[in-house]
């Protein structure tokens, strides 16, 4: 890999990196949250450069169109949020920064020791209809066993959520005037 | 790319491996439908359809034996360790629901979603156990977590249920993320998330030895060991278990627990072969740690549902005991002692429930005293759930703690033996505590009137008492039963 395709990658990664940093530095959460949009649109990248199409798609579609913006949302809200200091406080920096340190640590030097094999001349194909033949054959189960765990999940959002049934009705829902 | 072929007849055995399964998750969507027309006052009938659904899926278990059928391309499979943590789940499933019936009428949690939730959870818990794919066990442990996280903070009005959710959640959250690390790493080092596929190249000591793979099994025991609440990964517990609903905090201290040591059993049984001379190193450590922080700390609570969540963590720390020495001896102490376990904390946790008037403040030790004479059945079983987790004889507790120990020093752990007697030794001190505080301590004021107990409570109480004692005794058929799940693992 040289020449431009390497300049490319490195832009990529400096920016998922940067962005990423600057989630967990910037006080004020949404601007951590814009920076975590160009976070996850680096990582998108990332996939296209790795030629994983249908892995680029979802993540454009789920990370910055769907997660993205709930956060927003939720962040403009709730009302109180918006106070630097409830939003996005910062504590135990010292112990936290040692732990973070020891576990870079462990991940880089585990990144650079390692002898990745390397495939040479491979030529890139669409992968999005083979994932979706492996999901209903080879990955039926572990597909399906995902319906499972969404239903819970909608189960116990609706639940935690909605308010207390008894007699009340709707009763924090406003008539409208 | 050339289609993958899957015919009807493999698709047939997959189904039904996994029929346990669907039952329960069918009983669980059956609820929520039954829940929609029910009114009101006729929600005890919910219950009363899960534990239907439970047991058939019980009986489903015991009928599909021990043999091994595996399907959907090895995904999951059904064989003797399978059925054995399906039985306990299953088992702590339904004991929990026979004491849901009386709860949920003085706590307010009879929903439906409360039981489908449940249910869901279960299923995510059999699934973890029989998974074969790196994959099915990361999704059935998602399976098992995300209901229970919405099940502690099922009482949304108690500070201490919100505050314990929460914390169980972010933290958890954590955890799934370092599994999915770690089996992101094992891939990248193997190629496949499947373990029978791991397992043969692990002998390649080239692998063993490569940093890759170390660190994605470093990152999958952390994931497990917040799971199972291994120290230094602990800190969730008192919390969550704390604010749970009791009925929950005995459901999440022996099925979950059970569920997620299948997997780590299953997994650690399998690759221990070739990575035994780094990984018994670090287990040792972990299980000392746990053992004696979680005694420790068990030492000063007042609160007896906190005592029983340091307790809980101080018996995960003795079942990975078993699981240093990492063969069949081991392996099988461990089974063997969660089944129990799970029954001695799930009886417990019953008893306690029974006594505490409310949540919270219901709990306080104090409230025990003067308990003992005036109520001699609730009091005497409460000492036998005790006295079995102090691990004193005739009980299943000494039987249990006695294999674990006796497969320790027969590997020439000598040292982790001595530790797990120790700690077992000042164990007993904070059991025995809640003893003396019912029987010998005068009540200040009123003696607490408990709960009089329905049949169904009574009948859960009733099994896990007999159960304790009948494995005290006459362990053999059960611990027969261990050594040949164990065994069906590694042929």
């Amino acid at each position: 890999m040289t020449g431009p395709a390497n300049l490319i990658f490195y832009a990529l990664a400096a920016l998922t990196v940067g962005s990423a940093v600057l989630v967990a530095v910037l006080p004020n959460i949404v601007y951590a949250a814009v920076a975590l949009l160009f976070s996850f649109a680096g990582v998108a990248g990332l996939y296209v450069f790795l030629s994983a199409d249908f892995l680029a798609a979802t993540q454009v579609l789920v990370y910055v169109g769907g997660i993205l913006i709930l956060i927003l949302f939720a962040v403009f809200l709730s009302n109180r949020i918006s106070d630097v200091k409830i939003s996005n406080p910062a504590r135990f920096q010292w112990q936290a920064a040692l732990l973070c340190l020891a576990l870079f640590g462990v991940l880089s030097t585990t990144a650079v020791r390692t002898v990745f094999p390397l495939k040479h001349g491979l030529t890139y194909q669409p992968t999005t209809a083979e994932i979706g033949e492996l999901l209903m054959t080879r990955y039926l189960l572990p597909f399906e066993a995902a319906s499972v765990l969404l239903l819970a999940a909608l189960i116990g959002a609706a639940l935690l959520s909605r308010p207390d049934g008894k007699g009340k009705g709707s009763a924090d829902m406003e008539e409208p005037k | 790319m050339t289609p993958i072929a899957i015919d009807a007849s493999a698709m047939m055995q997959g189904l039904y491996c996994i029929l346990p399964e669907i039952l329960i998750v069918a009983t669980a969507l059956f609820v929520l439908f039954v829940d929609l027309i029910l009114p009101e006052e006729n929600r005890r009938i919910l219950c009363g359809v899960s534990i239907i659904g439970v047991a058939l899926s019980l009986f489903t278990v015991f009928a599909m034996g021990p043999g091994k059928i595996s399907g959907f391309s090895g995904a999951v499979v059904h064989d003797g360790l399978g059925a054995f943590f399906e039985i306990v789940i299953l088992s702590a499933c339904a004991l929990t629901l026979l004491m849901a019936t009386g709860y949920s009428e003085w706590e307010g949690t009879h929903k439906g979603e409360f039981y489908s939730l449940l249910l869901l959870s279960t299923s995510g818990m059999m699934f973890m156990a029989k998974g074969t794919d790196l994959m099915t066990i990361f999704l059935g442990l998602e399976t098992l977590s995300i209901p229970i996280y919405v099940l502690v903070g099922f009482h949304r009005h108690r500070m201490s249920s919100v505050e314990g959710a929460l914390k169980y959640f972010l933290l958890g959250a954590f955890a799934s993320g370092f599994l999915l690390y770690g089996i992101a790493l094992m891939y990248a080092a193997t190629g496949t998330t499947k373990i029978a596929q791991m397992v043969p190249m692990l002998y390649d000591a080239r692998l063993a030895a490569s940093p890759v793979f170390l660190a994605g099994v470093g990152l999958l025991l952390v994931g497990f060991a917040f799971k199972v609440s291994l120290v230094p990964f602990h800190m969730w517990t008192p919390d969550a278990y704390e604010g749970a609903p009791t009925v929950v905090t005995a459901f999440m201290s022996a099925a979950v627990k059970a569920a997620a040591f299948a997997a780590l059993i299953r997994v650690l049984l399998l690759t221990l072969g070739g990575l035994q001379p780094v990984l018994w190193k670090v287990l040792w450590v972990l299980s000392v740690l746990t053992m004696t922080v979680g005694n420790l700390s068990a030492l000063v609570q007042n609160n007896v549902k906190r005592m029983l969540a340091y307790s809980s963590i101080a018996h995960a720390g003795y079942i990975l005991v078993g699981m240093v020495s990492g063969d069949v001896l081991g392996g099988q102490a461990s089974l063997f002692y969660l089944l129990v376990y799970a029954f001695m904390n799930i009886g417990a946790f019953g008893v306690v429930m029974l006594i505490a008037q409310k949540e919270d403040e219901g709990y306080d030790i104090d409230n025990l005293a003067g308990i003992g004479f005036k109520y001699p059945a609730l009091a005497g079983l409460l000492t036998l759930f005790l006295v079995s987790l102090g691990g004193i004889p005739p009980t299943a507790g000494f039987v249990g703690k006695f294999y674990l120990f006796s497969a320790a020093i027969k590997h020439g752990y000598i040292w982790l033996a001595v530790i797990g007697v120790l700690n077992s030794a000042a164990s007993i001190y904070y059991y025995l505590r809640i003893v003396v505080y019912m029987y010998f301590l005068p009540a200040k004021g009123e003696v607490p009137v408990p709960r009089p107990p329905r049949i169904a409570f009574s009948l859960a109480l009733c099994a896990s008492a007999s159960v304790v004692l009948v494995l005290g005794i006459v362990p053999s058929s059960v611990l027969e039963f261990a050594e040949r799940s164990v065994l069906s693992l590694l042929m």
